[in-house]
């Protein structure tokens, strides 16, 4: 490890100089962002022979500069990963470079920007404008910057949205190397695409979304190039490959969330066309919070989420529970279960996470896969990663002052 | 049968003393009433807040935030505050909407995740940021969501108060009533009392440093927080508060809760 910090610490110096350097001569420019140390430890051996120990280093700079009036800010972000094991966890990515412009009835949006829809917690369904960083983390919601114009209208009626989505990231996809993979290596570079234009489509969404008081709805449709690939076999220098094959789809898509007292229901709901059939996926649930339990500060939250897609046998549940103990230092854990009864697969996580100083924050996340007894014909999820079970601790240190 | 009739007119007597004590309910509203007025018409105001917390053991920790304030005619205010340290979570924004009647709205900005998530309004009893605020301490406090009771005149720290009871309506406040103390020349809050859902005196507020802008609005310069029952205290201070700074209900929309930095 020591030793790779050293290989790698002549670039992160040069990388924090040249920081240094802008803040400088841009006084006006505020610097936020982070940069982060990570480490996860597996308890065995990958499937395929993959080392146990994986570390990685990422700088995550965000450099943001706002007008007098507040009517036009700019916001520049890039993203270093650097792996010690996965070269394909390696990355530089653009997650924000854009503009925004306030006028009277509406906001210009121009430039690279990450942008989330959707209401629940397990599966994000709904989201669809930005790639995902799968490597980056287990639970999907680290995401690749997306060139896009916005267009955004608030009005009586609601918000609208309407997006020009230019070009296309691939998703991000364990090495060979690498933890938490298929079988065989996934080729990104040799992605395949259904448009002859390839990765370089222009894409188009639009969003209504409005709340009427302990009600909110969206309604979305995306018509472009799906984020989530297929995949195809491929044989490419007598190795066995997999190659991502993305299709053009149009995907509708309905969020609902509705409150009662302390109880949230939430419902995300897709149908999508183009690859294949047209199918419809679901997600639906409720999340409940019993503050200050036990006559202390802390807070139990409770999270129940049913999942359905018409392309697999299965409907996975996800049972949840949050505890936050509202302490200086914002701890808080997340523990759950998500039980896939007709697979037999059991998948456990814990994530808990603390403020330390008033810089930085430390945390730690451990999961695990039961394949359990079903020996029926239905294909499990999680077949490959049953070697998989890890922990991970990430150290967090914020930039600005 | 002269006995029971006795008491008859004993226990009548005793209702009745009550029963005209129903003014002290009318004289409790007037009073709050005439807090309210620093309230209305102000317009807006844009703030820089910084929270100071202790602990038992005296450590201290800091926070800062910025706040802005709509007054929504005939309605509750808006509000935005958005978070500039702890390092952590900064840029992480919340937007309320009180209203004069029925439950308030509150969306929370999470930058990490570029996610806009409502907050169910419940959920606002509990420690804010872990300080002994909680957001229902923070939110506007509407006239219409207590009910009032006059007690009684009393001296605090030599200025005259009336000291007056309120109820919270809404049945998910974390308390039961709060005490508070009314300067009788300026019509402020000089104090509060919490009393929680075991209806134990929980916390008391102190607001300190009034000061008046546009010759008209007592604002206070700091308002301090102590929980009796972990003795720790969060005193919060307003800093560069300024009124008129042509914020409209466009900049209280989730879109402005999305590029609020």
């Amino acid at each position: 490890m020591i030793s790779y910090l050293l290989r790698r610490g002549s670039r992160v110096v040069r990388i924090i100089l040249f920081i240094s350097f802008c803040n400088a001569v841009l006084a006006e420019v505020e610097i936020y962002g982070e940069a982060s140390y990570e480490n996860r430890y597996f308890v065995e051996e990958g499937l395929f022979g993959q080392d146990k120990s994986h570390s990685s280093f990422t700088l995550s700079p965000e450099f943001y500069f706002e007008s007098e009036d507040q009517k036009t800010s700019f916001t520049f972000k890039p993203k270093i990963r650097r792996d010690s094991v996965d070269n394909e966890r390696n990355l530089f990515d653009i997650q924000d470079f854009s503009l925004v412009k306030v006028q009277d009835s509406y906001e210009t949006r121009i430039g690279i920007r990450r942008d989330f829809w959707g209401v629940t917690e397990t599966v994000h369904r709904v989201d669809i404008i930005n790639q995902t960083d799968q490597v980056e983390s287990f639970d999907g919601e680290d995401k690749l910057g997306q060139p896009m114009i916005n267009l955004s209208l608030e009005r009586e009626w609601g918000t609208l949205d309407l997006y020009v989505l230019i070009g296309f990231r691939e998703r991000t996809f364990a090495g060979e190397k690498g933890r938490l993979r298929l079988p065989f290596p996934i080729d990104r570079n040799s992605a395949q695409y259904e448009s002859s234009a390839e990765n370089l489509r222009t894409d188009f969404a639009i969003r209504w979304s409005q709340y009427y008081q302990d009600l909110e709805l969206a309604l979305s449709h995306f018509s472009g190039t799906s984020r989530e690939p297929e995949f195809k076999a491929a044989l490419k220098n007598n190795t066995n490959l997999i190659i991502p094959y993305y299709e053009v789809i149009d995907q509708t898509g309905l969020e609902v969330l509705y409150i009662v007292g302390g109880l949230a229901f939430k419902l995300e709901a897709i149908s999508r066309s183009g690859q294949g059939d047209r199918f419809s996926a679901a997600t639906a649930g409720f999340e409940y919070t019993q503050v200050g339990i036990l006559s202390s500060s802390l807070d139990l939250g409770w999270l129940f989420e049913f999942n359905h897609d018409d392309r697999y046998k299965d409907s996975p549940i996800a049972l949840g529970a949050r505890l936050t103990f509202n302490d200086l230092y914002d701890s808080q854990i997340l523990s759950g279960v998500i039980r896939n009864e007709e697979t037999g697969e059991t998948n456990v996580f814990v994530e808990a996470s603390r403020r330390v100083r008033n810089c930085c924050r430390l945390s730690f996340e451990s999961v695990y896969f039961n394949e359990g007894t079903n020996s029926n014909s239905v294909q499990k999820t999680f077949e490959y990663l049953k070697q998989d079970d890890f922990a991970r601790f990430e150290f967090i240190y914020y930039l600005g002052n | 049968m002269r006995k029971l009739f006795k008491h008859f007119l004993f226990v009548s007597l005793f209702i009745f003393l009550n029963f005209t004590n129903a003014d002290d309910f009318d004289r409790g509203l007037e009073i709050a009433l005439a807090t309210d007025k620093n309230f209305s018409g102000f317009g807006d105001s844009q703030t820089n807040l910084k929270m100071l917390l202790k602990n038992r053991k005296g450590f201290v920790t800091e926070r800062k935030m910025k706040m802005k304030l709509l007054e929504v005619p005939n309605d509750g205010d808006k509000s935005l505050i958005v978070f500039d340290s702890p390092r952590d979570v900064r840029g992480v924004a919340v937007l309320s909407y009180a209203h004069k009647v029925g439950s308030d709205e509150q969306w929370l900005y999470l930058p990490a995740l570029k996610r806009v998530k409502r907050v169910a309004s419940k959920n606002r009893t509990g420690p804010f940021l872990g300080s002994e605020f909680s957001l229902e301490d923070l939110s506007f406090q509407e006239i219409e969501k207590y009910t009032y009771k006059y007690l009684r005149d009393e001296d605090l720290e030599g200025k005259g108060c009336y000291v007056i009871k309120r109820i919270p309506l809404d049945p998910y406040s974390g308390y039961t009533k709060q005490i508070v103390w009314i300067d009788k020349t300026d019509s402020v809050i000089l104090q509060i009392h919490h009393y929680d859902r075991k209806s134990f005196h929980l916390k008391t507020q102190i607001f300190k440093g009034y000061k008046k802008y546009l010759n008209k609005f007592w604002r206070p310069n700091e308002i301090h927080m102590i929980n009796h029952q972990t003795n720790k205290t969060t005193t919060l201070f307003f800093e560069e508060m300024t009124f008129n700074t042509g914020l409209s209900e466009k900049d209280f929309t989730q879109n402005s809760l999305k590029r609020s930095k």
